[in-house]
């Protein structure tokens, strides 16, 4: 899936190229970066939503992959997948996976309860998307890690009006 | 457009037990925000999905919550380990009190 992802940041980053004639300006005017990057501090609301969901245990980065396109041309309808290599067994599993998107009117866009039965972590659907922000797949797991990863999304057009 | 609530569920066509098989579903259901307006001006308001719930057999194996920045005619992919011979039913539940419900069976080809 690694290796998936970076193809179509790579394709997205080369389309975004070929709109713009300057691929290297525009990635760097829309601060989007082709390698891990942490997302910017969350604004007030993301941090409250953060807290009252996960209250002060640390969020780390990893056993989450969060595959969103790099330049999302209809904000009505981008494309989500989350994968996480942990395991979904009855004593260690993933419990819940929460996607949050920064500058929407509503952040808190979607919580995912799993349990064992399901096997694995592999969810994916379509969502909206008012403008260019940090996304985050945010997972808890049974015994109370918390894991995450990050993509910012640059959105053409308002999808949430 | 098909009517609201209709939905669809797909597995794999041959499943062999105790493999972690995809799930795709869809619902028709309009998602609206509740921030756009006709082209005449009324508001119009706020119509969604807000809880998806997954029952494979007669345990429950997963529930979503959901809010309208789900995208209109809203799909979900998710997995299941095909452990038993079972149905698979998901209830979509709306905002005003609508409730929809699709079911498939899980059913493992002879050896």
């Amino acid at each position: 899936m690694r290796d998936r992802r970076t193809f179509l940041r790579s394709f997205a980053a080369g389309v975004a190229g070929l709109i713009a004639g300057r691929s290297e300006r525009l990635l760097a005017a829309t601060g989007v970066a082709t390698g891990p990057e942490d997302p910017e501090v969350p604004n007030e609301e993301v941090a409250r939503i953060l807290k009252g969901l996960f209250g002060d245990r640390p969020i780390r980065r990893g056993h989450v992959d969060l595959d969103m396109p790099i330049v999302a041309e209809d904000g009505r309808v981008v494309p989500v997948i989350i994968e996480s290599d942990l395991p979904m067994t009855p004593d260690h599993y993933v419990t819940g996976v929460h996607l949050i998107v920064d500058h929407n009117p509503d952040p808190h866009l979607a919580a995912f309860h799993l349990t064992p039965e399901l096997g694995q972590v592999s969810l994916s659907t379509r969502i909206k998307m008012k403008r260019s922000t940090w996304v985050r797949a945010i997972l808890e797991t049974n015994t109370g890690e918390v894991w995450a990863d990050y993509a910012k999304v640059l959105v053409t057009l308002n999808g949430c009006g | 457009m098909s009517p609201i609530g209709e939905a669809r569920i797909k597995v794999p066509d041959q499943i062999k037990r105790g493999e972690v098989i995809t799930v795709n579903s869809i619902i028709s259901h309009p998602m609206d925000t509740g921030f756009f307006r006709t082209a005449e001006g009324a508001p119009i308001p706020a119509f969604f999905i807000k809880n998806v719930v997954i029952t494979y057999g007669e345990r429950e194996v997963g529930h979503f919550e959901w809010t309208s920045g789900i995208s209109r005619n809203p799909v979900v992919t998710f997995t299941l380990k095909a452990d038993r011979e079972a149905p698979l039913t998901m209830v979509w539940s709306d905002n005003h009190g609508g409730i929809f419900k699709q079911s498939i069976n899980i059913s493992f080809v002879s050896a």
